[in-house]
C-alpha cells in the first residue's frame, strides 16, 4: 500500500492482485524466497537485498527458480552508509521479512524496534530456525534439521527403530507457504487499521501445523506412529508396486472393499480371490502376502498404462513420477500449469508455474532472477531520489552494486 | 504468553465451509484463528473425518476424531443435506451473506449437484469461492480418484524418500492436503486483497493439491536435466552437482539425530568436531553422491563419535560449539515436551466436551509477542439453529 510513499518510480508493476504492497526481502535459501516468490507472482514488487560479495549461485539454477520476478539491490549492510540505504528503503517499504539467526539483525543494529523509527506502519517478518527467544534461538537450523525437531521423521521409514528423512527439507516449504498466509493477514490488518506488526515465524514450528492430529491424539491417549513402510491405518492394499522399467513404479490405494473387488478382477490371479479378502480386516492380517502377489502383476507392466487402467475402474493409483516426469506429466501440461522464462542471454526455460490461483501478475510480465544488483541503481536514484554523485560514491566505497 | 486478540486481521470476514477432510477445512481452521468467522456444513453423516481414527473418546468416536478436532477448532457446525434440492437451496441462501465459500465438489459431484461457477455466485458477486480437488476441475486427471499417497506419487514427492532402489515412502498422514490448505488460505487471502483494496469482485478459484505438491520441490523440476534420485537417510542433493557427506540421519546413544548442510563451510566444521580435519582435507570426501563410497565411512565415524552422547548432549555440542546445523529426530511425545516448543507456547490446551483435555498446535507464528487462540472444533450440528 505504498502508493503514496513511492516516490518516483520508473520500473511500475502494473498487474496482479498484490501490485500495491512492496516488500524488502533479506530471506535467503529456500523458505524465505518460496514464500517471497508467491507474492511477487501476484504482483507484489519484491526488493531482494543480497550481498554484493556473494554472487548468486547459478548452480542447479534452484535460486533461478525461486527469484524469479523479484528486484534485486547489492547492498552492505554490515557498512554503516549501507545501513543507512536500508532505512532508507524500510522507509518506504510496507513489509520487511527476513530470516537470519536472531543475532545478525541485533548486530547490524535493525531489529524492528530501530525500524520503527524509520517506518512507524512497519509490518515485519522474522524467519529465524527455532525462533526469536527460547534455549535453542540462536542455534543455526536447516529444513531438513528442523523437520527432524518438530517429529515428522520419527514416522518415515521401512523399519520402525530406523527413521529417514522426507528428502525434501519439509520444514522449508512448509514455512514458506505458511509465509504467505501469515503476511498477508497481517498486512490487511495493516491497511485496515494502519498499524503494522512484527511477526516471528519459526522454521522449526511451522511442521506442527501438519501434523496436528498426531499431537492432538498423542496428549490425550498416548497414540504413537511409528516408521512402518507405506502401510497405512485403514487402507489395504496400500504402497508402491515396482513396475517395468528401472525405478518405475506404481502407488496403489484401496480405500473400500469395493474398489477391492474391482481391482482383484484387473490381477486376475487365483489366489486373490479368497473370500475372506473380500474384507480389509482380513487383508490388513494378510498385507505381505497380497502386496507380493501384486507385485508379481505389475512387474512387468507400463506404470503410466497401468495407472490409466485402473482409473478407469474407479482406483486409487498414480504413477510414481521423478522430477523429469513430473515436468513433462500430460496433466499439469494440459492444465497449463508450468512457467517459461527466458533469460537475457539464453533460451526458454520451462520452471514450476504458481500453484495459488487467482489474479497473478500478467504471465507477460514475468521476468526471470535478476543479476546481482541489477536494480540497484534504478532503485537509488527513482526510488529513494538519491542524487547521480551519492549514487557513485556508494558504488565507490563499495557499499552497493 | 498472552494472545493476540485486538483487530484480528480477518474479523467481519465470513467464511461457508463444506469442504471436508483436511485441505479445505485446515484452510477454514487457519482463516478462523486469524479472525474469521467460519460456518462449517456438515452432511449429516458428518464430515468424513470425524470416522478417522485414532479417537479420543471410544464411547463417542464421531465427536472425538483427532483429525477432525485438530482441523475444525474455532468453527461453528450447521447440518444440511446439500445433496437435496431444499439443501442446497438453503446452502444458497447462507452463502448471500458470506465472503469466502470452501468447497471440494470434484467434476463429478458438480454435475449430480448441478452446480457451476456461478450457482453461488449469481447473487453474491463479492463472494470468493474456491474449489480445492486433486486434480481440478479439468484436465486428463479430472476423474481420477486419489489419497495421499498417490498425490505424493504424481506430484513427484514419493520418489525423493526412502532408500535408493527400494520401495518410494510416502509422508505420514495427510501432508498434500495440509500443504494445499495453507495455499487456500493464501488464495482466499489474496482475493480478499484484491476485492477489499482494489474494489474488484469475488472470484472463482481453482485450487490443486497436485500443483501444490509440483511446486515444493527445492530445485527445478528438470534440474539440469538430472533425475533426483532417493537417497535413505541422506539428504538429497539440491542439484545435479551433490554436496559432501555428513548431511544424513545418523545414530547416537539414545535415538537418532539429523545433520544438515551441503557446504564445504559446514563439512570443515563437522570435521573439526570429530576431530577428523583429515577428512576435509581428503579429495575424496568432497562429495558423497560422486563418491558413494564415503557417505557410510563418514557415517561410522560420526556415530562412533556419538555412540556414548545422548541426542540431547550432541544437539547442545554441535550446536552451540561447533555452529553445525543439527537436531535430534523426535517423537511425537519428544516434541510435545521439548523445551523450545514450550517457551514460544507452541502448543496449546483445548477442551472439548466429548473429547476432553487435549494439546493441540497453535497457529505456527508469533504475532507482537502473543500466540493467536484457538477454541474448541463443535460437535455436530451445535449451531444450526442458529444459522438455518
Amino acid at each position: 500500500m505504498s502508493k503514496e510513499s513511492s516516490g518516483t518510480v520508473t520500473d511500475t508493476i502494473s498487474t496482479g492482485a498484490l501490485r500495491n504492497l512492496r516488500v524488502i526481502d533479506l530471506t535467503r535459501v529456500w523458505a524465505g524466497p518460496l514464500g517471497t516468490r508467491a507474492l511477487a507472482d501476484f504482483g507484489a514488487e519484491i526488493i531482494k537485498v543480497s550481498d554484493p560479495r556473494i554472487p548468486l549461485s547459478r548452480v542447479g539454477k534452484v535460486n533461478d527458480k525461486l527469484n524469479r520476478n523479484k528486484l534485486n539491490i547489492a547492498l552492505r549492510l554490515d557498512k554503516p552508509e549501507g545501513r543507512d540505504v536500508f532505512l532508507d528503503l524500510v522507509s518506504i517499504a510496507d513489509v520487511v521479512i527476513e530470516n537470519f539467526r536472531p543475532r545478525v539483525m541485533r548486530n547490524l543494529d535493525v531489529t524492528y524496534d530501530r525500524l520503527l523509527e524509520v517506518n512507524p506502519n512497519l509490518l515485519m517478518c522474522s524467519m529465524p530456525g527455532f525462533g526469536l527467544d527460547g534455549p535453542y534461538s540462536e542455534y543455526p537450523a536447516f529444513g531438513s534439521t528442523a523437520e527432524a525437531m518438530a517429529g515428522i521423521n520419527s514416522m518415515i521409514g521401512y523399519d520402525p527403530q530406523r527413521p529417514l528423512q522426507t528428502g525434501l527439507s519439509y520444514a522449508d516449504p512448509v514455512s514458506g507457504l505458511n509465509l504467505v498466509s501469515t503476511i498477508l493477514a497481517f498486512a490487511r490488518r495493516r491497511g485496515l487499521t494502519g498499524k503494522g506488526n512484527f511477526i516471528d515465524l519459526a522454521l522449526a514450528d511451522s511442521p506442527l501445523g501438519t501434523l496436528g492430529e498426531y499431537f492432538v491424539a498423542n496428549s490425550s491417549n498416548g497414540y504413537i506412529q511409528k516408521p512402518h513402510g507405506n502401510v497405512h491405518t485403514q487402507y489395504s492394499p496400500h504402497g508402491a508396486f515396482r513396475c517395468k522399467g528401472n525405478d518405475q513404479w506404481i502407488a496403489i490405494s484401496i480405500t473400500n472393499d469395493v474398489q477391492w473387488s474391482r481391482f482383484k478382477d484387473q490381477v486376475n490371479d487365483p489366489r486373490l480371490s479368497r473370500t475372506c479378502y473380500a474384507n480389509v480386516s482380513s487383508r490388513k492380517n494378510n498385507e505381505n502376502a497380497i502386496n507380493k502377489i501384486i507385485e508379481e502383476w505389475t512387474l512387468n507392466k507400463d506404470a503410466t498404462e497401468l495407472m490409466e487402467l485402473l482409473q478407469v475402474e474407479g482406483i486409487p493409483s498414480g504413477k510414481v513420477s521423478n522430477n523429469l516426469e513430473v515436468l513433462n506429466d500430460v496433466h499439469l501440461n494440459a492444465r497449463d500449469y508450468f512457467s517459461y522464462l527466458t533469460p537475457e542471454d539464453g533460451e526458454e526455460e520451462k520452471y514450476d508455474g504458481q500453484a495459488i490461483p487467482g489474479n497473478q501478475k500478467e504471465r507477460e510480465e514475468w521476468f526471470p532472477m535478476k543479476n546481482l544488483g541489477e536494480d540497484s541503481s534504478n532503485i537509488l536514484l527513482n526510488y529513494l531520489g538519491y542524487s547521480k554523485l551519492k549514487y557513485l560514491s556508494l558504488i565507490e566505497n563499495e557499499v552497493i552494486s | 504468553m498472552e494472545y493476540f486478540q485486538d483487530n484480528l486481521p480477518l474479523e467481519g470476514i465470513k467464511v461457508l465451509e463444506t469442504a471436508q477432510g483436511v485441505s479445505g477445512p485446515y484452510a477454514g481452521k487457519l482463516l478462523a484463528s486469524l479472525g474469521a468467522q467460519v460456518v462449517k456444513v456438515e452432511l449429516p453423516e458428518g464430515d468424513w473425518s470425524r470416522h478417522i481414527p485414532p479417537f479420543l473418546a471410544e464411547t463417542n468416536r464421531k465427536e472425538s476424531s483427532a483429525l477432525y478436532l485438530y482441523n475444525n477448532t474455532g468453527k461453528k457446525s450447521v447440518v444440511l443435506d446439500w445433496r437435496t434440492a431444499e439443501g442446497l437451496q438453503k446452502l444458497i441462501d447462507l452463502s448471500t451473506s458470506s465472503d469466502v465459500l470452501i468447497e471440494d465438489w470434484d467434476s463429478s459431484e458438480r454435475k449430480s449437484l448441478r452446480i457451476d461457477q456461478e450457482t453461488f455466485r449469481a447473487d453474491n458477486p463479492r463472494l470468493v469461492e474456491i474449489s480445492i480437488t486433486p486434480f481440478g476441475l479439468s484436465g486428463p486427471y479430472n476423474e481420477y480418484k486419489s489419497t495421499p499417497i498417490i498425490q505424493l506419487a504424481l506430484g513427484g514427492v514419493l520418489n525423493l524418500i526412502g532408500n535408493p532402489g527400494q520401495e518410494p515412502l510416502m509422508l505420514p498422514g495427510h501432508q498434500p492436503d495440509y500443504l494445499t490448505g495453507i495455499n487456500a488460505s493464501n488464495a482466499v487471502q489474496i482475493a480478499l486483497w484484491d476485492r477489499d483494496f482494489f474494489g474488484n469482485a469475488g472470484s472463482f478459484l481453482e485450487l490443486t493439491m497436485l500443483e501444490t505438491l509440483a511446486n515444493v520441490h527445492q530445485a527445478p523440476l528438470d534440474m539440469d536435466g538430472g533425475i533426483r534420485q532417493r537417497s535413505g537417510h541422506r539428504q538429497s542433493p539440491l542439484s545435479s552437482n551433490g554436496f559432501p557427506p555428513g548431511v544424513c540421519t545418523v545414530a547416537a546413544k539414545d535415538g537418532y539425530i539429523t545433520f544438515g548442510g551441503g557446504s564445504p563451510g559446514i563439512w570443515e566444521q563437522l570435521c573439526l568436531m570429530l576431530g577428523r580435519l583429515d577428512l576435509f582435507e581428503d579429495e575424496n570426501f568432497s562429495n558423497v553422491f560422486e563418491n558413494p563410497e564415503s557417505g557410510p565411512i563418514v557415517d561410522r565415524v560420526m556415530e562412533s563419535w556419538m555412540a556414548s552422547k545422548t541426542r540431547a548432549e550432541v544437539f547442545e555440542e554441535a550446536s552451540s560449539i561447533w555452529m553445525l546445523p543439527v537436531s535430534p529426530v523426535k517423537n511425537i511425545n519428544e516434541v510435545l515436551d521439548d523445551q523450545q516448543y514450550a517457551a514460544r507456547k507452541a502448543f496449546q490446551t483445548v477442551f472439548h466436551p466429548e473429547a476432553g483435555e487435549a494439546s493441540y498446535p497453535s497457529p505456527t507464528f508469533i504475532a507482537d509477542g502473543k500466540k493467536m487462540h484457538i477454541s474448541r472444533a463443535p460437535l455436530i450440528g451445535e449451531h444450526t439453529k442458529e444459522y438455518v
